[in-house]
């Protein structure tokens, strides 16, 4: 991967990795997520196609009998694939484009025309077109927790998770004020990073070999959704079940090769391939 | 010259070409460009300068740190404290959706107010606080000048040992009036079987964090048991590194593939109810295999070994009741457990270092049962795992300060000696403070109301009690209900005044001892915001209720303000010495000794300031070095058999406190069966309501947010569902998305049907926390509550509702 | 196409046209051409009064600030406001925050820390007079127009442009620190925006030298790219 702009300064490719085995399911980092951007809720939530869930948990489970049965959750932020992101290719509005020095997949609000093309391409599903207008009737007051940092969207535009991006306009503005340039790891942080209690995800650049992520995305139990497709995505998934890999693509009968790790092959403790039960 | 056609054509195209070389057009465009992108009813946050506020949340008993981003004077968002030893970074679904709750207007009484529409219509008419208190005071005054103060009832749902609960536990005092009762939780099982095994009046504390096998019978880990900020972060720590090193293994009893369930490293499917039974089983192979710790057993536990009491009988041992009744085989029966699994179970509790197994149902909302708990904890006695770190620890109870001595006037004193309306503390429930679902049972069963104002205080009874809608008959028949609530719930939607207390981040409020944590903590949140409508922090609103009652009613409460009573109480400890203010992460308090010993503190005015800056006292977990005083039962020793259940059924029956087991077992953990239905071919199914991480269940209503989190399978519209093992909803022909009718003697709700392979066949699963009636149009009519079908039976010895077993069927709709 | 309408004044132009017959065309009616031309010029000044006189002036509608506020005299160095620089002056009050983020106008706050009561330095002008009585006293914020508010899809770091970038106050503002009267607030009614942000030449061409007044995406970006910092034009540099 590239670590330079075209002005040969260093580049950032912010990434997330997502600990499944930690993850519990808990919707933390969807309600961060809604809280921190400003997205609305509606009074009905349960039509999930046209709800805004910039983060969004999908549940599977491994299709056994009771009682071998078990359940798993995949958060889904936006992917920000780093190799033409379809969503960009598509967009005639030029309203979304991959952010080079950052690696973030932008989506402005304003240029969007509402075409939801790019809704169309996007295979993790992780875009979301604007039915109504964000709801924050007036007598209400429920336009009194709104964050000035995130700009609320109108009705007609798509949108989508933006890895926090204010987040770290907000941690550079610390930085400048300080004197420094560069950010540190930690000051940038999403929200959903932050909110998860059981530190499932970890944030940071995966062009920084000193950052957590560029370490974990090696790790043999890593992958990532569709990752056929070559998009690149840059939020990675950690798993040491096997059935939960397996789901992260489309497998043809026999074609999913089982990670086989020595060390846990080994243990008698082993937690894969699946939880182990009576 | 006139204005010809032909004149007014070239006018018109020497303005249309004049047009073009003035900025109108050009400038136009793009002005109605900008302005489709302002609409005005699209929200422009103000901008300003950004504060962080750290407080503690107080939505449930767990009492995590958060800290409440800022744009002047609005709270934009909040966040885990990272500086709070109950949950070092992470809240919870519901703790981070709580500015909803605090600026949903449409959710809150935006000021005292009187019933002006029908009962439950939610129609109310706003009165000054002058006058609001003044018809309750009169109304309670009323009732003591005839001489029936025990007409006063007071329903009362804060954390037990709270300030706020002690002020009203002394408003009823100073009334005279016996009637004030509590939803029963896990805390009250908890306390209880303390008291009953160990003589210890204290919560519960287990050391997770220091445990290699945590075997939970029931404990909704990941649903929100205990402090959840505390479990998930402790999960967390469980998972770190390599998943084949981790030394920590988590065992989870439950009936259904729950997340908890699904995420433990083991999942052992046993009945509902039956947990305690599945306890006593590895407590008979552990005795059979000789692997307990007999040093524990000889010196601290009384009535393992068969013993001989003075008058020279000779009593059952703990030893002789288990490997006589619950033998592998015999647990199987019970539990559905296969044999070997229990054996191999009991197996790795032997082998494990530091196991610890965890008793619990759900989350602590709802009560567990006595037996179970005292099974679970003799399993705890017998690996010697009481007083052991990575066990359960024996902390002292947090030294506050009680409330000063009162005395009360002759109207309240003989009040007093009324008997209880629940019937708590009598023969048949000789342990229970109080009993909810007897005292709606009383009202209910009299003709006329014997209580005649009842006071709800941060509660939500005709919601959240599995009582069959019991709750809110009772409530129909009282004639004046006075709610603090300041949310529009169902039971403030009944009720005929409303004085509202402050939203959580409005007011100063404390924690008294997460639940389930390790070492004793203190908890003060502050307020976050000043109040954004008229409302009062209930203390206060107490306070000055007392004094609108009378003046001898008012001298016991000679403080001017909550927070006098707060200083008050934690002045207590400053005087016991010791405890932290501050935390240190590289130092948690459960790593022994690793928090130090150094206060931090100089004066008490030193300490308070940093408790209201830092909203936390502790003392890190330990194990107690003297055991000569640890376990204050009568033997003075941890008790397998419990002298005081003994006791009271000597003075009472085994039958009237609805025992079926008779003599020595009677006072031991063992598995009550529940009682047969006889009806059970008319409802063959068994419905068990469970509890969800991501959707409150309590008196806190649901934010908004939540409703994000919930799948398409758990609700759709208005629709919720009930989780089906597809084997069972075959049987019945159903498919996935069927609507069905879940019905039970004490009444029917509409589902959909989810089939779901981990649901236990026979069982009907249905979410608590759905279809509420109160609120607004994000929560009301939303699905459907499983308490309004529950049908409960009576615990042995504690008389909790056993809200596990109601018989139903399915009617396809 | 020919001019029915008039008739009878045909001969007399057609004369006209005759005697002009050198330079004009027979087919050619001068005389309705001339009138054409004169309604067409009509017409076209018509339309230039309208588009760039009328139309900015119902465009925009014109407030003035609750009271004035006199910049040149105190960024003054005798004033007594900390600043070696008159950056420095500016900044006084005008203050970044400690996160970084840019104050912006002050609060009353800043205001009160030298004018805290009537025998604080100050004028007594009727202006001067309410500001103490009605907003110190008062504990009011005063309601100022801010001329240089960005729309709310707009993120700029003051800090990035002022501390890093080290550019002065006036690059983007103009010399504000020179007026002793505030100027008059012109709000935009369609799109509400100040009409510092669009630029007050109604024209929007500034050829080379362009008014400091100007503040739209083009303008920002024409800088950055001017400056070596075509990184800095990529969407979510300066969109939020």
């Amino acid at each position: 991967m590239k670590k330079e702009n075209d002005n040969g300064k260093p580049r950032h490719r912010y990434g997330m990795v997502i600990d499944l085995d930690k993850c519990t399911g808990c919707g933390t980092c969807m309600i961060a997520c809604a809280a921190e951007n400003n997205v609305s809720v509606r009074p009905d939530q349960s039509d999930k196609e046209r709800a805004i869930t910039w983060m969004r948990l999908y549940k599977i489970t491994n299709g056994k009998e009771f009682p071998d049965t078990e359940v798993s959750y995949f958060p889904r932020p936006c992917m920000h694939c780093d190799h033409h992101p379809p969503c960009v290719s598509v967009c005639v509005a030029t309203a979304t484009k991959l952010d080079f020095n950052t690696g973030i997949v932008s989506q402005i609000y304003t240029r969007c025309i509402g075409c939801r093309y790019c809704q169309a391409a996007c295979p993790y599903g992780a875009r979301y077109f604007n039915w109504w207008d964000a709801y924050f009737p007036k007598d209400k007051g429920l336009d009194r927790y709104l964050s000035p940092e995130v700009s609320p969207r109108m009705r007609g535009v798509v949108e989508k998770c933006t890895f926090c991006h204010h987040r770290l306009m907000r941690a550079k503005e610390q930085a400048y004020a300080e004197g420094r340039r560069e950010i540190e790891e930690h000051e940038y942080q999403t929200a959903c990073t932050e909110a998860c209690p059981v530190q499932a995800i970890t944030f940071g650049d995966l062009n920084n070999p000193d950052h957590k992520v560029s370490k974990l995305v090696k790790h043999p139990f890593t992958f990532r959704l569709l990752e056929r497709l070559g998009t690149e995505p840059k939020v990675y998934y950690y798993s040491s079940r096997d059935w939960v890999r397996k789901l992260g693509d489309n497998f043809l009968p026999g074609e999913y090769k089982p990670v086989l790790h020595k060390t846990w092959m080994q243990e008698e403790w082993s937690t894969k391939p699946g939880r182990d039960t009576y | 010259m006139k204005l010809t056609r032909r004149n007014f054509i070239a006018s018109v195209v020497g303005g249309a070409v004049g047009i073009q070389i003035t900025p109108l057009p050009w400038k136009f465009t793009d002005d109605v460009a900008i302005w489709t992108q302002n609409w005005p009813w699209v929200p422009v946050p103000p901008s300003g300068e950004f504060s962080e506020v750290s407080s503690v949340c107080t939505l449930c008993p767990g009492g995590c740190g958060i800290s409440v981003r800022k744009v002047e004077e609005r709270a934009v968002k909040i966040e885990g404290r990272t500086d709070y030893p109950v949950n070092p970074g992470g809240i919870c679904p519901l703790g981070m959706g709580g500015l909803q709750l605090l600026y949903d207007e449409s959710l809150r009484f935006t000021g005292p107010m009187k019933r002006v529409g029908m009962r439950g219509s939610g129609e109310f008419q706003r009165i000054t606080w002058r006058e609001a208190l003044d018809i309750a005071g009169a109304r309670i005054a009323a009732l003591r000048k005839e001489g029936r103060p025990e007409a006063v009832a007071a329903v009362d749902g804060n954390g037990e040992g709270t300030t706020a609960s002690l002020l009203i536990q002394r408003l009823m005092q100073a009334v005279g009036s016996p009637n004030y009762v509590r939803p029963a939780s896990l805390s009250d099982t908890y306390r209880m079987g303390n008291i009953l095994m160990q003589g210890r009046d204290a919560p519960i504390a287990y050391d997770l964090e220091n445990s290699d096998l945590i075997v939970s019978f029931g404990c909704g880990l990941l649903e929100g048991w205990g402090a959840p900020g505390r479990v998930l972060n402790a999960w967390g720590m469980w998972h770190e590194g390599n998943p084949a090193k981790r030394k920590v293994k988590i065992v989870q009893v439950e009936s259904r593939a729950s997340n908890t369930a699904s995420k433990a490293d083991y999942w052992v499917a046993a009945k509902p109810g039956t947990e305690g039974a599945l306890a006593l089983g590895l407590a008979h192979v552990i005795i059979r295999s000789g692997r307990y710790d007999a040093g524990f057993l000889a010196e601290h536990a009384f009535g393992f070994d068969d013993w001989q009491s003075r008058d020279g009988v000779v009593h059952t041992g703990f030893k002789t009741l288990v490997l006589k009744n619950y033998a592998p085989e015999q647990v199987s029966r019970i539990t559905g457990v296969r044999p070997d699994a229990i054996v191999k179970l009991a197996g790795m509790f032997m082998d494990a270092k530091s196991p610890i197994a965890i008793y619990g149902k759900g989350k602590n909302e709802l009560n567990g049962s006595l037996y179970e708990f005292m099974a679970v904890q003799s399993l705890n006695a017998l690996a010697g795992r009481i007083n052991r770190v990575g066990g359960v620890l024996l902390p002292d109870p947090l030294p506050l300060n009680p409330l000063p001595h009162f005395e009360c006037d002759e109207i309240a004193a003989k009040g007093l000696e009324k008997p209880r309306l629940d019937r708590a503390g009598t023969k048949a429930y000789p342990f229970s403070h109080s009993l909810i679902h007897k005292f709606a049972e009383a009202i209910n069963g009299s003709r006329k109301s014997p209580i005649d104002t009842l006071l709800v205080f941060s509660a939500n009874p005709a919601f959240t009690l599995p009582d069959g809608g019991a709750f809110e008959t009772a409530l129909k028949k009282i004639p004046f209900v006075i709610s603090f609530s300041p949310y529009r719930d169902e039971t403030a939607n009944m009720a005929d005044l409303i004085l509202p207390d402050c939203v959580y981040l409005e007011k100063v409020d404390d924690i008294i001892w997460p639940v389930g944590l390790q070492y004793p903590l203190y908890g003060l949140s502050k307020p976050v915001v000043d109040p954004i409508y008229d409302t009062r922090n209930c203390g206060d609103t107490i306070i000055n209720l007392s004094k609108a009652i009378g003046k001898s009613v008012g001298a016991a409460f000679p403080w001017k303000h909550f927070t006098d009573v707060l200083k008050e109480r934690a002045k207590g400890l400053y005087d016991a010495g010791g405890g932290l203010v501050r935390f240190n992460p590289a130092a948690p308090p459960w790593v022994a000794k690793g928090a130090g010993s150094k206060t931090g503190f100089k004066s008490f005015d030193d300490m308070w300031k940093k408790l209201e800056a830092g909203g936390m006292w502790y003392r890190p977990a330990e194990q107690q070095r003297d055991w000569s005083w640890l376990f204050k039962t009568p033997s003075g020793k941890f008790e397998f058999y419990s002298q005081r259940i003994e006791q009271a059924i000597r003075s009472g029956s085994t039958k009237e406190m609805r025992i079926t087991v008779q003599g020595d077992e009677a006072c031991m953990a063992h598995y009550e069966a529940p009682a047969q239905d006889p009806d059970r071919t008319a409802y063959p199914l068994t419905l068990f309501p469970y509890e969800m991480i991501n959707l409150a269940s309590g008196w806190i209503p649901s934010p908004p947010f939540l409703y994000k989190t919930i799948f398409d399978t758990q609700l759709l519209k208005d629709t919720s569902f009930a989780a089906i093992h597809p084997g069972t909803a075959g049987q019945y022909g159903l498919k996935q998305g069927d609507l069905v009718s879940v019905e039970s003697p004490a009444g029917a709700v509409k589902v959909r049907v989810d089939l779901f392979e981990g649901a236990m066949p026979g069982r009907v699963y249905m979410p608590l926390g759905f279809g509420h009636t109160g609120y607004d149009e994000f929560l009301k009519g939303k699905g459907a509550n499983p308490n309004a079908i529950v049908r409960a039976g009576e615990d042995p010895v504690s008389g909790y509702p056993v809200w596990w077993t109601t018989p139903v069927k399915l009617v396809k709709a | 196409m020919k001019n029915r309408a008039n008739p009878s004044e045909r001969p007399s132009q057609s004369e006209g046209a005759s005697s002009r017959a050198g330079f004009f065309p027979k087919w050619l009616n001068i005389n309705v051409a001339v009138q054409d031309v004169g309604f067409f010029l009509v017409g076209l000044i018509a339309a230039l009064i309208v588009g760039w006189v009328v139309f900015p002036a119902v465009l925009y509608s014109k407030q003035t600030q609750p009271m004035n506020f006199n910049h040149r005299l105190h960024v003054s160095p005798d004033i007594g406001i900390d600043g070696e620089t008159r950056e420095e002056r500016c900044a006084y009050c005008h203050e970044f925050r400690d996160d970084g983020t840019f104050a912006g106008i002050p609060k009353l706050d800043k205001c009160t820390e030298c004018h805290d009561d009537p025998e604080s330095p100050l004028g007594d002008t009727p202006q001067e007079k309410e500001f103490l009585e009605r907003y110190v006293s008062g504990g009011k914020e005063i309601p100022w127009l801010i001329y240089s508010r960005q729309p709310d899809c707009v993120y700029f770091s003051h800090i990035a442009h002022v501390n890093m970038g080290e550019l002065s106050c006036d690059t983007c503002h103009g010399d504000f620190a020179d007026n002793e009267k505030l100027p008059v607030y012109q709000e935009n009614r369609l799109t509400g925006y100040s009409i510092n942000i669009w630029g007050k030449r109604i024209s929007g061409i500034y050829g080379d030298k362009k008014p400091a007044d100007r503040m739209k995406m083009d303008d920002c970006a024409e800088c950055h790219t001017k400056m070596g910092q075509e990184q800095n034009n990529s969407c979510f540099v300066c969109h939020k």
